[in-house]
């Protein structure tokens, strides 16, 4: 098992031919008017988008002739604590078939975004989901309802998938397991 | 089949509530229906009822543990569910799979995808209103495969029998024979039900020309799997963009041009068929071989890194994205669920339509509510 994914500050220096092979000729073209940055994933490329463009980047993407992203697989948002949160779009296109990762890094006190339901139906529910599990607020969402949590919980502080948020502890019911204290007086 | 009230009746909107436990619903769903007479006017979907943080759950379990988390998510097709995840993790680790693991898995994902599906016939019969006979066949055909599931791996539902890098043990000493006998009972499965459904006169006015959803919205919504198939768009991930050893198999999507329940139906009970050629394809080419890699760490360390991995799962792309920042666990562990997306577009198919066939266009996205709220 080796380690040879790029980690942020090597892409920077890294020089555009490495890119050799995936669709960044492509990508850069369709987004020339963006401030984008290529990062190479485990299989498909990956470009970083700056916020105040993100939604009109995956509409370049999505209209761009040779791109054609047309189908939006999955979105969802990785917390990165104190680097914020980012939000991942995977794009895919029927009649290519190719596939791009799109990220954007939202600051965690500013936590908005403009919705992707202007670009594709598809993001309605899954960003209703990452509205609720992050704490991301998408302006302009058509339905902004909570998606799966309950309807007693307030949803202003509690993100359940947010670092912050605690896991659950498990009751130790008998003998010696998960969360034992051996030291607690009193104890066998 | 548009319906549109004749102008003269003056009619009252009504709304029904349906579910969350309800027997249609195939869990716990719940839709509220706005109604004119009998048509549909509205629908709004709540999903949530089944949600357990299994995401959250694997972020803090190790790369091993979060193996039965999958199954949990996708219990009607649990091999495929743990599928994409071992195969995120072999991703990151950059981990070699012997070729006899990887034909392994494939006939056992194959078979999954056959029992799902028969699970999916019967029940659909049971929506359309045949009830008994469709659903005891489909029984009886999914039980031999559960059957053998069992003595592979121990257990009826939750297999956990993946591992990243191989399979957890060697399957018994007569797997090949008992998949023949297995796949000679399914055949017969397949011509039972065509000649019960396929054909009748009944089931056809049911639902031939109901449900109907066009490519372009299909696309629009992210579905994926039969139901986008049956639209008529040849997005099967196992010929897109081949994994294990698909791309040496001889098969074609199969697809269906109509978009409505029937073709939903008819483009499983092929893929059953599909599945059947495909193992016995995998049959011919399995080898003896070690299943799990020479040197495996007793506890995995993956380095940073994330990969996207989707697999072609019998209802849809069964997509598992992982972010490891070092360590033993993973940071960040998405499912991406094709009953979700696929039941986005259920209001889209049934507005407009009866009330009987809304039901029926829920029976055929084939929704397991598990994977739609983790």
């Amino acid at each position: 098992m080796t380690t040879d994914e790029t980690n942020g500050e090597a892409v920077e220096e890294t020089p555009p031919d490495t890119f050799e092979g995936t669709l960044w000729p492509d990508v850069n073209r369709a987004l020339s008017a963006v401030d984008v940055r290529p990062e190479r994933g485990a299989l498909d490329l990956i470009v970083h988008l700056p916020r105040k463009d993100v939604i009109r980047g995956l509409g370049m993407l999505k209209h761009d002739d040779e791109l054609h992203f047309d189908y939006l697989r999955s979105l969802t948002a990785v917390d990165n604590e104190d680097e914020g949160v980012d939000v991942v779009y995977h794009l895919y296109s029927v009649s290519k078939n190719h596939n791009l990762t799109v990220k954007t890094t939202l600051a965690n006190e500013d936590k908005v975004l403009e919705t992707a339901t202007t670009v594709w139906q598809a993001a309605n529910w899954l960003e209703r989901e990452v509205a609720e599990m992050f704490g991301v607020t998408f302006n302009g969402h058509p339905d902004p309802r909570p998606l799966l949590m309950p309807e007693d919980v307030d949803l202003s502080d509690v993100h359940p998938l947010l670092k912050s948020h605690p896991f659950a502890e498990i009751d130790v019911l008998q003998g010696e397991g998960l969360g034992h204290d051996r030291d607690a007086p009193g104890d066998v | 089949m548009v319906v549109e009230a004749p102008s003269e009746f003056e009619t009252q909107d009504l709304l029904i509530n349906v579910g969350p436990q309800h027997p249609s619903t195939h869990g716990v769903f719940r839709m509220v229906l706005e109604i004119d007479g009998e048509v549909v006017k509205d629908l709004v979907p709540y999903i949530g009822y089944l949600h357990r943080g299994a995401e959250k759950l694997c972020e803090n379990n190790d790369f091993r543990q979060g193996i039965g988390y999958m199954d949990r998510t996708e219990y009607l097709a649990a091999h495929n569910a743990e599928l994409s995840y071992v195969m995120a993790v072999e991703a990151l680790g950059e981990i070699e799979v012997p070729e006899r693991a990887q034909w392994i898995r494939m006939i056992l994902c194959e078979l999954n995808r056959i029992s799902s599906h028969f699970m999916f016939l019967g029940a659909f019969g049971i929506d359309v209103g045949v009830f008994g006979t469709p659903f005891i066949y489909a029984w009886r055909e999914r039980e031999t495969i559960i059957d053998l599931f069992e003595e592979i791996s121990g257990d009826r539902m939750m297999y956990a029998y993946f591992r990243a890098g191989g399979l957890a043990w060697e399957v018994p000493a007569n797997f090949e024979n008992r998949v023949r006998e297995v796949l000679a009972s399914a055949q017969q499965g397949v011509k039972d039900f065509d000649g019960l459904l396929t054909e009748n006169e009944i089931f056809i006015a049911r639902t031939k020309g109901v449900g109907f959803i066009s490519a372009e919205d299909a696309i629009e919504m992210g579905m994926s799997g039969p139901t986008i198939r049956a639209s008529g768009v040849p997005l099967d991930i196992r010929k897109t963009e081949p994994y294990l050893f698909y791309d040496q198999l001889d098969f074609e999507p199969i697809t269906a041009n109509g978009g409505d329940v029937f073709d939903r139906y008819i483009v499983r009970l092929q893929e059953i068929s599909q599945s059947i050629d495909l193992i016995g394809q995998c049959l011919e080419r399995l080898q003896p071989g070690p299943i799990t890699p020479e040197r495996m760490p007793r506890m995995l360390r993956l380095p940073e890194g994330e990969a996207y991995i989707r697999t072609e799962a019998p209802r849809g792309e069964y997509g598992v994205y992982m972010v490891s920042k070092g360590g033993n666990k993973p940071h960040r562990l998405k499912v991406r669920s094709a009953c979700l997306s696929n039941l986005q577009a259920l209001k889209q198919m049934s507005v407009g339509q009866y009330v009987a066939d809304a039901i029926i266009i829920l029976g055929s996205i084939d929704i397991v509510l598990s994977e739609v709220d983790r």
